[in-house]
């Protein structure tokens, strides 16, 4: 694949010059709102995923809601660092997931931001795939980000509604999908850091001529393209017509990126990328996935797009961790599976989740070094680690393993441990979910499906 | 997306099969005896081989913009079944910016692009015009419609209107991007005929049928050899079309096809993910997986079109495919030994290995990180081969792989869990088969003991009375379904959804009987099947598109 080059010398030249009016140097030339006001600083959503469950038995650290201890826990301890901009959430059910068709890892991922069933369908078979009660379909839900994504939009025309990223997922399926635009629209992931750092960035190192050439050539070309799409639908069937209309709805969207003028905050810089080398290789995963979220974390913060996720593979991720100081032989998802008497891969599955807990400590570092106002980017956001299961061997959605970052601007009382309790009708994770909005200010009273539960989980907030 | 239409198109197939369709025709039609069996087809999205392909064919150079596209969904286990395909923002962007590779590539040599209209003697709109009719039949595969014509037309126009787009090139580059990001390329639409052959059936028209064709024996657009058979009207007939596939099978491009296949039904692509302990194997390394991966696939390839050509050699031929590297790893040193980069045949001891079940891709993939997994290898053969579906674990059932035992061999950890009665029914219908593979460890070679112990690889097929009973050894199992009529039948129905791009429903039992029927004859020939399937009444015919109506 060719690749643009970056042209940081092209753009002050452009900045420098009398071009006044493009967009982009509009933007530019602005004073930098964030950098004066901190309230001003827009909010965000984060969703950051790791699979197979996490350390149940555990997960509760020692002391009480407002003194809890997890300097030596064996696997929150990386998060010291953020205890105080964290709520460690304990006790919250995926109570849908076991009113859906489809498998535990299945419905734990596909009803994980959706709270809504799976679909019937035959696009994805449990065994015998010749009856019909074995098959099921995609999400059957919006997934929570790309509702807040939605209601963005209808504020901020950011050049991207969200951004999905992958971290070797490498595969489409409703075990390895977990955004969904609507019932039955999984949506990919940007799973290659290069390619990212190319589709997201590279309009803030173009000439500013050569960019508003190409957005009116883009133009020109879509308005075809759309035509031929619209033209085409009325002819089709129903569900070939869903399709077609699915394809028309996803050019319109970039026809409206393309009159983006992306607010650019202080910190914006181009990020630069360490090679990651094959980008699926097993060995590679810690290298890739940094460099995702660098490149997530750098989007926030030039504003390319306030809701995003990062997705660690997939539910049922059998990952070897074979970059630990000590490698473990097996794959994450095989050990999850082990006995809980099971010493050796108690510890291993213990030191999986262990790293995860780095790699999410990562993001809110990386979150925080980016000064917005009077505080930081994590200030202005809030930022979920979500998993399909409790835990591996029992396949488990009650109880769920939810950590919460960042305040969203005061929203939430962070610096706490929650524990609510589990196994009852009141603390479902569609409450979760409602929150959330809440905090994102879209203020809804319930999620997916509401006789699991309305209204926020009680006690988030301040 | 669809929801099970398949078994509502089924319920009146079945009975168009069968005889007569009864007052429950929607469409109208009364009691009209039919004897076809068709059903409504999805449209298709290219996936990412085939777009490579296709633009290749379509410019003259070689294409892999698309390897950055989203990867296809899987469901059948191939990842081309045209309903469960979506769409989203990053697919479009993706098309929007190959489109745009494409387009800036192709106009770098404008006398190849096009070669019968020179813009500075014959005129910037002539030639224009000419290369939007010629180019975009091709690009559509089939003639550009009116309105069609007009709106590209009007795209050069206003490009050349514009002073900062006024030349030729921008307006033929940003003609090329509109055709490429256009459903009629990104997608095969199919209509059928305009009056139907009996009842609500139609006829494919000519130029979807060499679509049909194009795709299924090269996974890429058609030659101008079959679009001037279109253009003529003479792929109506089964006659017809049998002897197009024949010239085609003959072309390189049907061996990229026949290749991707086997890529997914062997599921080759697992193995990208494969990662191995160092210290269990400390001679496995990354740059095997390509090696295993060309392996496999030279291997078909040669047993296709340079072999015996049948399914019993696939599975029980006394060769494999090796490069000099490759044959390092596995340890050959007899006289054929391949010395350079080139993958070529070398002899296997036939005791040991037998056709691609031994093939240091399977073996590596349908294993674990620090050992083989007879369940994994038995539920290869039951699903891939024998299209046996197992069903899966309970919901929440704790499953304990049995921790590693230094003590024991990887059968013996084995046999104790199938001892365990709540997985028993089911692994009984795995494990056996896979405890005969054990003489191969996690990487593909060859091992006779383990810890210290002799390997045991007596297994057994159970369940099943035509490959069923008791067998030594991989070589001894890959010689019992070699023989075998349920594998063929496998086969045959493995390619109906590859090709077809889509599962089978009930209403295609009538093209499914014709294909494993005329497959048995040959001898489990794979040409001979590929052939097959262009003269079915699934690839002829689909159903009316009812505007609007349920599929």
């Amino acid at each position: 694949m060719i690749r643009k080059p970056l042209n940081r010398r092209a753009m002050l030249r452009g900045a420098g010059g009398i071009a006044i009016g493009l967009p982009f140097l509009d933007a530019m030339l602005r004073p930098k709102r964030s950098s004066a006001a901190g309230e001003e600083a827009p909010k965000r959503l984060l969703i950051f995923f790791s699979a197979n469950g996490s350390a149940q038995d555990i997960w509760a650290p020692s002391g009480g809601e407002t003194d809890f201890d997890i300097s030596s826990h064996p696997v929150h301890a990386p998060l010291q660092p953020h205890r105080d901009d964290i709520i460690i959430i304990d006790g919250v059910d995926n109570e849908v997931s076991y009113h859906s068709g489809g498998d535990g890892h299945q419905t734990g991922m596909g009803c994980m931001l959706t709270a809504a069933p799976l679909l019937a369908g035959d696009d994805f078979c449990l065994g015998a795939c010749d009856d019909p009660t074995n098959t099921i379909g995609w999400g059957g839900g919006i997934s929570v980000d790309q509702y807040v994504a939605d209601q963005v939009e209808k504020e901020a025309n950011t050049k991207f509604r969200s951004l999905e990223m992958g971290v070797q997922v490498n595969s489409s399926t409703v075990w390895s999908r977990m955004s969904y635009k609507g019932p039955d629209q999984p949506l990919p992931h940007r799973e290659d850091p290069s390619q990212n750092l190319v589709d997201l960035f590279s309009d803030l190192d173009a000439d500013p001529l050569e960019l508003a050439l190409l957005r009116k050539k883009r133009k020109s070309v879509l308005d075809v393209v759309g035509d031929d799409y619209q033209r085409l639908a009325p002819r089709l069937g129903k569900d070939d017509k869903v399709k077609v209309d699915q394809h028309l709805d996803a050019i319109r969207a970039i026809e409206k990126r393309l009159d983006a003028n992306g607010f650019v905050g202080a910190a914006c810089e181009m990020p630069t990328l360490d090679p990651t080398g094959d980008i699926f290789a097993n060995d590679n995963y810690p290298a890739v996935g940094r460099a995702q979220t660098d490149l997530l974390v750098m989007a926030l913060a030039c504003d390319l797009t306030r809701v995003g996720s990062i997705q660690w593979n997939s539910s049922v991720s059998n990952k070897r961790f074979s970059w630990l100081p000590t490698p473990i032989a097996e794959g994450h998802h095989d050990l999850s599976h082990f006995d809980d008497g099971d010493a050796y891969a108690l510890d291993a599955i213990t030191r999986v989740n262990h790293w995860y807990t780095e790699q999410f400590a990562y993001l809110l570092a990386a979150m925080k070094a980016i000064p917005e106002g009077e505080g930081s980017l994590l200030d202005n956001s809030v930022v979920l680690w979500v998993n399909e299961l409790g835990k591996g061997n029992s396949h488990t959605r009650r109880d769920m393993p939810f950590v919460l970052a960042g305040n969203c601007q005061g929203y939430f009382d962070t610096g706490r441990y929650l524990n609510y309790g589990g196994n009852d009708q009141d603390h479902n994770h569609g409450r979760l979910l409602v929150s959330l909005c809440h905090a994102m200010g879209y203020p809804i009273d319930s999620f997916g499906m509401p006789e699991y539960g309305t209204g926020p989980l009680p006690n988030l907030t301040g | 997306m669809r929801h099970h239409h398949g078994w509502v198109a089924a319920l009146g197939l079945l009975a168009a099969c069968t005889g007569s369709i009864g007052d429950g025709d929607e469409d109208g039609n009364g009691t009209v005896e039919s004897s076809i069996c068709a059903v409504d087809t999805p449209i298709r999205r290219m996936t990412r081989v085939e777009y490579n392909r296709t633009a290749r064919d379509l410019f003259g150079f070689d294409v892999d913009v698309a390897d950055a596209f989203v990867a296809e969904e899987e469901s059948n286990g191939f990842n081309n079944q045209a309903s469960s395909l979506t769409v989203s923002e990053l697919h479009v962007d993706q098309f929007m910016q190959a489109a745009e590779l494409l387009s800036a590539e192709a106009t770098l040599d404008m006398a190849m692009l096009l070669p019968d209209c020179d813009p500075a003697a014959d005129g910037d709109a002539l030639c224009a015009g000419v290369f939007i009719e010629k180019f975009g039949q091709r690009a559509f595969r089939r003639p550009l419609s009116a309105d069609e014509i007009a709106a590209y037309q009007a795209l050069f126009d206003k490009t050349l209107a514009d002073p900062e787009t006024a030349s030729f090139e921008v307006g033929i580059q940003l003609v090329i991007q509109a055709l490429l990001q256009s459903s009629a390329f990104l997608y095969r639409v199919e209509f059928g005929m305009p009056s139907p052959v009996e009842a609500d059936v139609v006829l494919l028209d000519d130029w979807e049928t060499a679509s049909r064709l194009s795709y299924l024996l090269w996974g890429s657009m058609p030659d101008d050899e079959l679009f001037a058979a279109a253009a003529s009207g003479k792929l109506r007939t089964p006659v017809e079309l049998e002897a197009q596939a024949r010239r085609m099978l003959e072309d390189p491009r049907a061996r990229e096809a026949v290749r991707t296949f086997h890529e997914q039904w062997l599921g080759l692509g697992h193995l990208e993910a494969v990662s191995k302990d160092p210290i269990a194997y400390p001679n496995f390394y990354p740059g095997l997986i390509p090696l295993w991966r060309e392996e496999t696939a030279a291997f078909v390839e040669n047993v296709i079109f340079d072999g015996a050509g049948d399914v019993d050699s696939l599975l029980a031929a006394d060769y494999t495919m090796m490069n000099a590297e490759l044959a390092e790893f596995y340890g050959v040193t007899s006289p054929d030994a391949p010395t350079g980069t080139e993958f070529v045949k070398v002899k296997v001891d036939p005791s040991e290995r037998a056709g691609v079940l031994t093939q240091g891709s399977l073996l590596a993939s349908h294993a674990k990180g620090d050992r083989s997994s007879p369940v994994l290898r038995g539920k290869f053969v039951r699903e891939q081969l024998l299209c046996e579906l197992l069903p899966l674990p309970p919901n929440d059932l704790v499953i304990t792989p049995p921790p590693l035992d230094s003590t024991k061999t990887t059968r013996e950890q084995f046999e104790e869990i199938g001892a365990n009665p709540d997985c028993a029914g089911c692994h009984l219908m795995m494990n056996p088969i896979g405890f005969g593979f054990e003489n191969f460890d996690a990487v593909g070679l060859y091992r006779e003991e383990q810890n210290g112990k002799t390997i045991d690889a007596s297994g057994e097929v159970v369940g099943n009375d035509e490959v069923g009973g008791e067998f030594n050894g991989v070589a001894e199992l890959a010689e019992r379904l070699a023989g075998s009529e349920d594998v063929r039948s496998c086969v045959a129905a493995q390619w109906f959804r590859f090709g077809y791009g889509r599962g089978d429903t009930e209403a295609d039992i009538c093209s499914m009987d014709n294909l494993q029927e005329t497959f048995a004859a040959s001898g489990g020939n794979i040409k001979e099947l590929l052939v097959a399937l262009t003269q079915t009444d699934a690839f002829r015919y689909r159903r009316e598109v009812v505007a609007g109506g349920d599929q």
